[in-house]
């Protein structure tokens, strides 16, 4: 009876085990993540363009990303003991885009300023292999996939309509590019994993700023680059 | 399905009426704070001087681009763009409620030019653009000033050089766009003061005065005005250039009159060789303003530099229909920079030389046949004198500004007849209450406590040390533009007292 009713509440909490399974963990072929990912940008875009911009050079206006933390989350299907996808998200961050150049434009503070927010979802697919079989502790992996990124939310700040000239509308079209990602994972338990990735994606977007008709671009290459640490529950 | 079409036309005309705004809020293309706008003009020579001729700073300024709709010499609909100068700051002049002045530019052959841009030092507008923001937006004054339909992203095709009608249109078009732009700016409590000035230099002395002339007509209020340096009495000074007074730049005023009549009243030539000679009639008509430079015209040969008539002047024996005295008149002239405007290769034929020139003394104006009169031909026959009558701004009934207005010039001015122009003007309004009419020659010899007489005597001096450093041709090719900031600090000075 006792028994029973530890049985009922493990369950109630989502831990429950299969009445039955292998010590190994084999029949376990999904798994859901939850974690966080540490995103560096290293960014690099096309100086700007447009309709009286400053002469370049000297005075060259380009953009840089501010690194951001946002929660991370996937569903990995088991294949075989060697072989999974993984389907992984974000919580949708808010990327701040950052003024990179002369400090000002005329008196219009440039440099340093945050000039447009937005942000984005980017659901990836990755095909993986690891290492070892399913008693490893430790378990390397890596993976290739695809990464697909839809920016939403695009707005020039206060200090971007100021550098811009006035209110301004940003164009962001959305991004297809290879992913990839390498990491190892630390078995806790059968159901219980830790683990640890770099994952890289090729994001690429030509931005586009329309203040009163004037129409700026630039084209952007994000190449995000994110460290993962994640816990896995499998089932 | 008709009353909706009804409403739909009524609508897209309500859209596309002068003075309508096409951005609203405007782009701003430039902010700079008084102490950058102080360095950005101490950069250069000439940014000194201006520097020093108007004062530093008080206020900084913030540059807007406004694109507005307005119309052509035909009444068609046509977009046009200029700027509007904000002072900023928090000093008491630079906010708040402020005056406006109303400026329109000078002549130029550069089709992108674009007033509102001071963040480029190449933009051919810069000068101005920085003559006029230091000047008066620097001081606690809103600028409007158009860059005209024909420049700039104007969809006009063609300028309509010297139209007062159009001209005018397209000021008070500009003025109500800037309007409707000021409460969305990034300074919404810098706002119309209610004080209007209207000013201009060159063509935009013209301007400026055909302008106040059309809003006098309209019954609207100018609070007072300054045309500077400007062609007002058109009729008369065209007579003056083809009876051999030709002016420095003529060759570059001759193709944007003759196009911008031709556009408006259709009648000016059949083909473009009733006027030009075969060598350079086929591209006047389209010539300016142009995007290529006019030294690279002058330099290709699609212009002459300063040959406007032929150095072979029409004598008795070629047109036997010429009386001596006339024969005289179109002889080179002895003043050597009237003669630099005769030459090979030339312009315009002497056939049409000699029509024009029959034409001003069977039907002559006053101020240059019989002075001081300063009656209009009653009856001219040929097209151009038509149009440059018709332009004239002594033309119609008498009218007289109702607000004081201030004429400025210099007398030795070889490009723009200062005696011809703004004399015959003085003259045509002798009459009116002292005060009203204030003619200011910054050549002239200063009077006792006159408040003009720094600028005089500052003039003077830089005219005396071009003298020196560049001769008499090079006070000749320079004179205009140099009185330009004098004349620019003195309008500044007479809207003050109001």
């Amino acid at each position: 009876m006792r028994k029973t009713i530890i049985t009922a509440a493990a369950a109630a909490l989502g831990l429950a085990a299969p009445l039955v399974q292998a010590d190994d963990g084999s029949d376990l072929n999904n798994d859901v993540r939850l974690g966080l990912y540490y995103v560096h940008y290293a960014a690099s875009a096309d100086n700007i363009t447009g309709p009286y911009s400053p002469p370049c050079p000297p005075d060259c206006l380009n953009l840089r990303l501010e690194d951001l933390e946002t929660p991370y989350f996937a569903y990995v299907r088991r294949l075989s003991t060697h072989f999974l996808v993984e389907v992984a998200g974000g919580w949708p961050p808010l990327t701040r885009t950052v003024g990179r150049g002369p400090a000002t434009l005329g008196s219009v503070p440039y440099n340093g300023q945050v000039i447009a927010t937005a942000r984005w979802i980017a659901p990836t697919a990755l095909f993986e292999y690891q290492f070892f079989d399913d008693t490893a502790a430790l378990r390397p992996y890596f993976g290739v996939g695809v990464n697909y990124t839809d920016f939403y939310s695009r707005q020039s700040t206060a200090a971007g309509d100021a550098v811009t000239g006035g209110p301004t509308s940003v164009a962001l079209p959305s991004s297809w590019g290879p992913a990839a990602t390498i990491g190892v994972a630390y078995r806790i338990a059968p159901r219980w994993h830790a683990y640890a990735s770099y994952n890289y994606a090729y994001v690429h977007s030509r931005l586009t700023a329309d203040t009163a008709g004037f129409i700026h671009t630039t084209d952007i290459n994000f190449n995000p680059r994110a460290l993962v640490i994640s816990i896995g529950y499998a089932f | 399905m008709v009353r909706t079409g009804g409403v739909l036309c009524a609508a897209l005309a309500l859209l596309l009426a002068g003075g309508t705004l096409i951005y609203n809020p405007p782009a701003r293309l430039a902010s700079l704070d008084a102490p950058t706008l102080t360095e950005e003009l101490g950069s250069t020579t000439s940014g000194q001087q201006l520097l020093a001729l108007a004062g530093s700073p008080i206020c900084g300024v913030d540059f807007y681009y406004i694109e507005y709709y307005t119309v052509g010499a035909k009444n068609e609909t046509a977009t046009a763009s200029g700027a509007l100068m904000v002072p900023t700051g928090s000093s008491p002049p630079c906010t708040g409620p402020r005056p406006i002045v109303l400026y329109a530019h000078g002549t130029t052959a550069a089709k992108t030019y674009n007033i509102a841009n001071i963040a480029d030092s190449t933009n051919p507008a810069y000068s101005e653009s920085a003559l006029v923001a230091a000047v008066f937006a620097a001081n606690g004054y809103i600028v409007v000033a158009p860059n005209y339909a024909g420049y700039d992203i104007s969809s006009l095709p063609y300028h309509p050089f010297l139209n007062g009608s159009q001209q005018s249109k397209d000021m008070t078009d500009a003025l109500t766009a800037a309007r409707a732009a000021l409460p969305n700016t990034f300074t919404p409590g810098t706002t119309d003061g209610g004080q209007l000035f209207v000013t201009g230099y060159s063509e935009g002395g013209y301007v400026a005065m055909a302008t106040v002339k059309a809003m006098t007509a309209a019954g609207q209020t100018v609070t007072a005005s300054a045309p500077m340096s400007g062609p007002y009495a058109l009729e008369a000074f065209g007579d003056a250039v083809f009876l051999g007074s030709v002016n420095i730049a003529s060759t570059e005023f001759a193709p944007l009159i003759t196009t911008s009549y031709q556009e408006a009243y259709g009648n000016l030539y059949t083909e473009p060789t009733d006027i030009y000679e075969p060598q350079f009639a086929p591209s006047m008509f389209e010539l300016l303003p142009s995007d290529t430079p006019i030294d690279t015209l002058y330099a290709n040969g699609t212009l002459p530099e300063t040959a406007l008539f032929s150095n072979s002047t029409p004598n008795a024996t070629t047109y036997p229909q010429l009386p001596p005295q006339l024969v005289a008149l179109l002889a080179i002239p002895s003043n050597p920079v009237f003669a630099i405007g005769f030459g090979t290769p030339n312009l315009i034929t002497n056939d049409y030389r000699v029509s024009y020139a029959l034409d001003a003394v069977t039907n002559p104006d006053g101020a240059v046949m019989a002075p001081p009169s300063v009656a209009l031909a009653a009856t001219p026959q040929n097209t151009l004198r038509i149009a440059l009558k018709t332009n004239d701004i002594r033309d119609g009934s008498f009218w007289a500004p109702s607000g004081p207005m201030l004429m400025c010039g210099g007398d030795q001015d070889p490009t723009v007849f200062f005696p011809l122009d703004t004399g015959t003007m003085a003259t045509y309004w002798a009459g009116l209450p002292a005060g009203l009419i204030t003619v200011l020659d910054v050549n002239a010899a200063p009077t006792a406590n006159d408040p003009f007489a720094p600028l005089q005597l500052a003039f003077q001096e830089d005219i005396a040390s071009i003298l020196a450093s560049s001769g008499e041709v090079g006070v000749a090719e320079s004179y205009h533009t140099t009185v330009a900031p004098f004349c620019t600090v003195a309008a500044r000075s007479f809207f003050s007292q109001f």
